[in-house]
């Protein structure tokens, strides 16, 4: 899900690095000295589970965890994906330097996506976070596509990416097992 | 425990490794906007930033069989993506792509070599300074003071993550060893959960320690970043290099 330097349009790319910028302060605008320690926890599982694979049908997928990162932090969620994305480029090289911001507003959407269904209390919990988890992936995937779209991929790379659909079930079953586990443990980390 | 999957050759002492880290994120940023930059399907001009990337390379004295493994490991990906141009372009049934002679294709190796160049440039930044180096560098070159906090706090934190992730591990090996046959996606996700809860309450307590120890945010470090000349001249020949192939080569080509 990570885009590398060079595959899409470099203008898109230089201008989504000024978007997350801007995205950056007004996420991260009255963050208090408190909400600091979970930002960097969370943002740290979220730089190992890339490297954790579940045997998958045959193969194997990595969680994206985005969904469940707007749960935990939900507005907050930004700046942490942000930095997680910037380590992921800089130290195992997946995605580009360049392409930070276009992948931090990619998955940054994901997760502000499943915070907004999260917050619905008038649904059932068990649905919310199945859809929280499914959503963290499926915004991504279709910004992504939009994205390949306008540096001249055409409509077909949506054929490509359905694919992914997949991978959000698969993510939307984790979302909810970890979020009764939370509910069952430690009910307070939950927003 | 030893965690070394992060800057592995940093610790060398090259010309490059010597370099201002500001000087090198800066060379590597701007190396990639200008190689990403190239049009689409120009191939020849990536010789020349091949050429230039592999002097930095041998300056650098990082093993080039490190360097082309490494590369080897995310080339994959990287084909991947390119190729998805042309079969998107055939998908999308706007062209008829029969042959490789057909224009998509050299759009999809130029897309390529772009990304296959950055990746190079990435390897070499990382594998050249020692990470906290690099933050430090990024902080100076005015990244957002939070981004600097969380990734200050995250870079010491996957230690943490790692080592209850080891724990929780072989604590559910002992109980169940071998291969898990049933609810392996339920074990999963609770091994997970553990593993961040425990993780969690690790990290809450490091940092009211460092609270009740004066920590306000800030990470002051006594090591003063300092440019001199060769950092300057390095700089410039870098930049000029791929600023010539870019604006003089490719419009020949």
């Amino acid at each position: 899900m990570h885009i590398a330097d060079g595959i899409i349009d470099a203008r898109i790319a230089i201008a989504a690095n000024a978007v997350a910028v801007a995205a950056i302060y007004v996420s991260g605008r009255k963050t208090t000295i408190e909400e600091i320690p979970k930002m960097g926890i969370t943002g740290a599982a979220l730089f190992v589970a890339s490297l954790v694979h579940i045997p998958f049908a045959g193969t194997s997928v990595h969680p994206g965890l985005y969904g469940l990162v707007g749960i935990i932090l939900g507005k907050r969620a930004f700046p942490v994906i942000f930095t997680v994305v910037l380590f992921q480029s800089m130290i195992f090289q997946h995605g580009g330097l360049l392409s930070v911001g276009i992948n931090s507003i990619n998955m940054g959407a994901g997760a502000f996506a499943a915070w907004l269904i999260w917050r619905q209390q008038a649904l059932p919990e068990y649905l919310r976070a199945v859809f929280a988890g499914f959503i963290g992936i499926i915004i991504p995937v279709l910004l992504m596509a939009t994205e390949f779209q306008l540096s001249g991929y055409g409509r077909g790379i949506l054929y490509l990416f359905s694919i992914y659909i997949l991978a959000a079930v698969v993510e939307g079953v984790v979302t909810l097992s970890v979020v009764k586990f939370f509910r069952r443990i430690k009910s307070d980390i939950l927003t | 425990m030893k965690h070394s999957f992060i800057d592995k050759y940093s610790k060398l002492n090259s010309t490059v490794h010597r370099l201002d880290p500001r000087i090198k994120l800066l060379m590597t940023f701007l190396g990639i906007i200008i190689i990403v930059s190239e049009p689409p399907g120009k191939i020849l001009p990536f010789a020349f930033y091949g050429v230039a990337v592999l002097i930095l390379m041998l300056l650098s004295r990082i093993p080039l069989g490190f360097i082309i493994k490494r590369f080897l490991i995310l080339s994959p990906f990287i084909l991947m993506a390119a190729l998805f141009f042309p079969v998107s372009l055939w998908l999308t049934n706007d062209e008829q792509i029969v042959n490789l002679q057909h224009p998509a294709f050299k759009v999809a190796l130029s897309i390529f070599l772009k990304a296959g160049l950055s990746v190079i440039l990435l390897i070499l930044l990382i594998s050249t300074d020692k990470f906290h180096n690099l933050l430090l560098g990024l902080r100076k070159l005015k990244m957002p003071k939070l981004i600097g906090v969380i990734a200050a706090l995250m870079y010491r934190y996957v230690f943490i993550l790692s080592d209850e992730a080891l724990k929780t591990k072989r604590a559910r090996e002992s109980r169940t060893p071998g291969k898990l046959k049933v609810n392996k996606m339920k074990v999963f996700s609770n091994q997970m959960a553990m593993i961040f809860l425990r993780s969690w309450e690790r990290s809450k307590i490091i940092y009211h320690s460092m609270l009740s120890r004066g920590f306000n945010g800030e990470f002051p470090v006594m090591q003063k970043l300092a440019m001199n000349r060769i950092d300057v001249v390095f700089f410039v020949c870098f930049l000029t290099a791929f600023l010539a192939v870019r604006f003089l080569i490719t419009p020949l080509t």
